[in-house]
């Protein structure tokens, strides 16, 4: 009986997980009738399906995301709503403004998808919140103990010293993160007191979700050619790092800021002055922390390092499963 | 410790050479002495041995991280570098006082050598609680021996010449072989003055760039001095009071190797230092390299393998005579002092003079050339006449002008991370070619992809392994590389029986299937193989067949 229910709340399909009770994707590939939509990663909110739905605060970001087309609904946090024969509801998941963990219920057996999710505390996002639950689907990039991070104070610390050294010296700091969710992260932590803020328009358009969610940022300027940057820090998305763009910032001392940093390896493989340990995904305690505290009977694993911690977690007692890795990738852009 | 923990990090982050000059010149002068003699010794390529076994340290940090033994591993396999994995599975939780280096090293490290497991566990747990996270990395680093931070010994010379204001060839003959800590200072090695120091070592050796263009550009034939470019092992054989000394590129002192080199230098004035290069030589003349290796690794050889394996020391430059540096003089000067003093030597004196090849014109050398595989050589140096002796690899002055390699396309059949910048992409590689219906492996080749390839290969690797065996990583055979390579040897090591000598990465054969790849019957062929030989540890040369460490 049990295992009929669950076949009726998730399979995998090509186009990524699917609910048969409630006929409806989570974060799909292709076209679909209707989507729920975890949050606003474009590899996670795609355009061209039909119906969307996501929580509250990440419909203004979904919507730049996917542009004109398609019909997009939205619930608040924690509000349960019936589709077809299951119960869904959006909890926070704390990874950027509008993230979260997709909760299905049916016939009493409770399922959570989690998306990608940080239990750590982060100003411009809603704080996680654990959720009881029978399954969990969970994310596991950065699964294994090597990855542990530190406060976001210590980070913003990091950052500030940065760009008040590269002003000392005369230079500019160009700071690459990913344009929605960890920029905006890192513009929360900067001293405004030290010189002008600049942001590439990747970063600059989803600016006004964030205020307007009331998420307190710096002023921050647009990049505008012929100018005189000196002294001043730049947020850019990685894409643009190698582009043309950044010839107008000749000199600059560059920065990148994401969990992979954490490794020496791939820092100096980017060729960066500094690599700042930045990430809004769980580091190896907190996955640890969180699936064990979800009480699920089950684990099932996506994105990332999913043997390791199956095996981790296998030994500790807790039964795992590691979901099919074409469908679910490691997420580069972090 | 933390001053010198500040210093790894700083290079560590640093990308320009200027700046680790910089960082180290800083470092140098505010630093303590009893604690920078010790960097000063790492950086010249020194570890200390026996301190632990990595296997141990993993155990350790099991234990002290709670975490399984596999978990160690694969977080290895993920960071690629033993002493950050350590460093980060090793959790910190309450800020610690700082120690120095130097006694961190005399009273923590240095005693764990006669220690048993349970006492060296002991004293890691312990170094571990007296250290701050932030000094964790590069205390593994130097314990684990994998300290170079990017910094060439020829940088520490001149960061170190620019802290004692002396030339930093002076700074690189002191700290040139065997030295510890004990019984050389750094005061001593900024010392100007210290003259008979000098005379034992070897000067920095001056080296040659590969030649690129077309020989014709170099002018006019008569300006270069052309001679063989022999396949042996690069030295310096010093002659002091009736004493020799001979040096090998890697700054070690080999002449215990090498007796019958040593005894006949007595013969030759004193205060005396010539650069050549050591080669089997029998009756006959020149040998394979692959009869040198017979003699390579032996502290001292018996008189079977003496009488066997005879050796001979080619000089084609002198540095020294009669206790005046030379270096300045033309190369043409040079060779004309060299020649009256080892004008009147025995035919069979294990030290000889490399002889000139003398032709009116670049084409006639051209094909004279074309006889260097026969007669064992691997081409022609060019050197310019009017040079003088540099250190290093200076344009313009000396050349290699070396016959084409061979080239055969080969299978990857296995992977293993990289180290430094590479340290977690598999970027080593088992290279094999068709035996009949098999792939028997017959290289090993680290060099000549690009970064961007390195990852698309690294990725292919990721997703195709099929089995583990230790580091190593069998890898489902797809991937055709063009590997260019100087010749073939019998080797025990490698399943197919034979072994290539310098083979590295010419490029990836995308446009290939493994079906295409060459045969081992054809390597075979190509090379020629000259003689059999086994040996049970590999010997290090660099890419340039200059032995590196004995």
């Amino acid at each position: 009986m049990k295992s009929l229910i669950d076949k009726s709340i998730l399979t995998v399909r090509r186009e990524g997980l699917y609910c048969p009770a409630g006929d409806f994707y989570i974060d799909p590939k292709g076209r679909v009738e209707n989507a729920l939509i975890t949050h606003a990663h474009s590899d996670h909110a795609r355009a061209g399906h039909k119906n969307y739905l996501c929580s509250d605060s990440s419909r203004e970001l979904l919507r730049i995301r996917i542009g004109k087309d398609g019909v997009l609904e939205s619930l608040p946090f924690g509000k349960s709503q019936k589709i077809r024969d299951v119960y869904v509801s959006f909890h926070p998941a704390g990874h950027i403004l509008g993230s979260a963990q997709i909760r299905i219920e049916l016939k009493g057996m409770v399922w959570v998808v989690s998306g990608d999710y940080k239990p750590q505390p982060d100003r411009t996002s809603e704080p996680f919140e654990l959720i009881k639950c029978h399954r969990f689907i969970s994310e596991c990039t950065f699964g294994l103990p090597v990855y542990k991070w530190q406060p976001e104070e210590v980070i913003h610390k990091e950052i500030n010293n940065w760009w008040k050294k590269n002003k000392e010296d005369g230079k500019i700091s160009l700071l690459f993160a990913y344009s929605l969710g960890k920029a905006q992260r890192v513009l929360a932590g900067l001293d405004p007191s030290l010189g002008i803020v600049y942001a590439h328009n990747a970063v600059h358009s989803f600016l006004n979700a964030y205020k307007n969610a009331g998420v307190e940022l710096p002023e921050v300027k647009k990049v505008e050619k012929q100018k005189d940057y000196n002294g001043s820090i730049i947020l850019a998305p990685p894409a643009v790092e190698d582009s043309s763009w950044t010839k107008n910032f000749r000199g600059a001392r560059r920065g990148f800021a994401s969990g992979w940093m954490a490794i020496r390896g791939p820092r100096k493989r980017k060729n960066v002055d500094r690599g700042f340990v930045l990430s809004d995904h769980a580091d190896w305690s907190g996955l640890i922390d969180v699936i064990t505290g979800t009480g699920a009977e089950k684990i099932m694993m996506t994105h990332g390092n999913g043997e390791s911690i199956s095996r981790y977690l296998t030994e500790k007692g807790i039964k795992t499963e590691v979901l099919a890795d074409s469908v679910f990738q490691r997420e580069e852009m972090e | 410790m933390k001053e010198f923990a500040k210093l790894f990090h700083d290079l560590d982050q640093s990308t320009k050479t200027n700046d680790r000059i910089e960082l180290l010149v800083n470092y140098f002068s505010t630093a303590n002495e009893d604690d920078s003699i010790w960097v000063c010794w790492f950086l010249s390529g020194n570890r200390i041995k026996g301190a632990i076994k990595t296997g141990e340290l993993r155990l350790f940090s099991s234990e002290r991280s709670g975490l399984p033994l596999w978990l160690i591993e694969e977080s290895h396999d993920r960071v690629g570098d033993l002493a950050e994995t350590i460093s980060l599975l090793i959790g910190k939780k309450r800020k610690s006082q700082s120690i120095s280096l130097n006694k961190l090293i005399t009273e923590y490290v240095e005693p764990m050598i006669s220690l048993n497991l349970d006492g060296r566990r002991e004293m890691i747990f312990k170094i571990w609680d007296l250290l701050t996270e932030y000094e964790l990395l590069p205390f593994h680093k130097l314990l684990t021996g994998g300290f170079r931070m990017g910094v060439s010994k020829g940088n520490l010379c001149k960061a170190l010449a620019r802290v004692g204001n002396v030339e930093s060839s002076l700074i690189a003959q002191k700290i040139a072989g065997d030295w510890s800590p004990r019984n050389l200072s750094l005061a001593e090695i900024l010392d100007p003055v210290d003259q008979e120091e000098r005379f034992c070592k070897p000067f920095p050796f001056c080296l040659a760039h590969p030649l690129q263009e077309d020989v014709k550009k170099l002018g006019d034939v008569g300006d270069w001095q052309v001679e063989w470019k022999w396949d042996g092992i690069r030295a310096q054989l010093i002659n002091r009071a009736g004493s020799g000394m001979i040096w090998s590129r890697g700054d070690e002192s080999v002449g215990h190797s090498f007796p019958e080199i040593l005894e006949a230098g007595k013969w030759l004035p004193g205060d005396l230092c010539l650069d050549g290069e050591i080669l089997a030589w029998g009756k006959e003349g020149l040998r394979s390299f692959s009869r040198l290796q017979k003699r390579l690794g032996r502290k001292e050889p018996g008189p079977t393998i003496l009488k066997r394996e005879p050796v001979r020391f080619q000089a084609y430059d002198i540095l020294r005579l009669n206790g005046e540096d030379l270096r300045r003089k033309t190369l043409e000067e040079r060779r004309q002092i060299m020649e009256e003093v080892m004008s009147s030597l025995p035919n069979d004196f294990p030290i000889g003079l490399s002889d000139q090849v003398r032709e009116n014109d670049w084409a006639q050398l051209s094909m004279i050339r074309e006889e260097s595989r026969k007669r064992g050589v691997e081409g022609f140096m060019l050197k310019k006449k009017d040079s003088i002796y540099q250190a290093g690899r200076v344009k313009g002055a000396w050349y290699k002008w070396k016959i084409d390699p061979f080239v055969a396309d080969m299978v990857v059949v296995s992977a293993q991370l990289g180290h430094g910048k590479r340290s977690n992409l598999y970027s080593d590689y088992t290279l094999a070619v068709w035996d009949e219906k098999e792939l028997v492996s017959v290289a090993k080749a680290y060099s000549g992809l690009t970064d961007d390839e390195i990852e698309k290969v690294d990725r292919y690797v990721r997703k195709n392994i099929t089995g583990k065996f230790g580091p190593v990583r069998s890898v489902r055979p797809g991937l055709v590389f063009e590997i260019a390579f100087e010749g073939a040897r019998g080797s025990s090591r490698h399943k197919s029986g034979v072994a290539l000598r310098f083979p590295r990465i010419n490029r990836w054969r995308k446009d290939k299937d493994i079906k295409e790849a060459d045969s081992l019957e054809t390597i075979r062929g190509y090379a020629g193989m000259v003689d059999e030989i086994e040996l049970k540890d590999g010997i290090k040369v660099d890419n340039e067949g200059n032995l590196m460490l004995f």
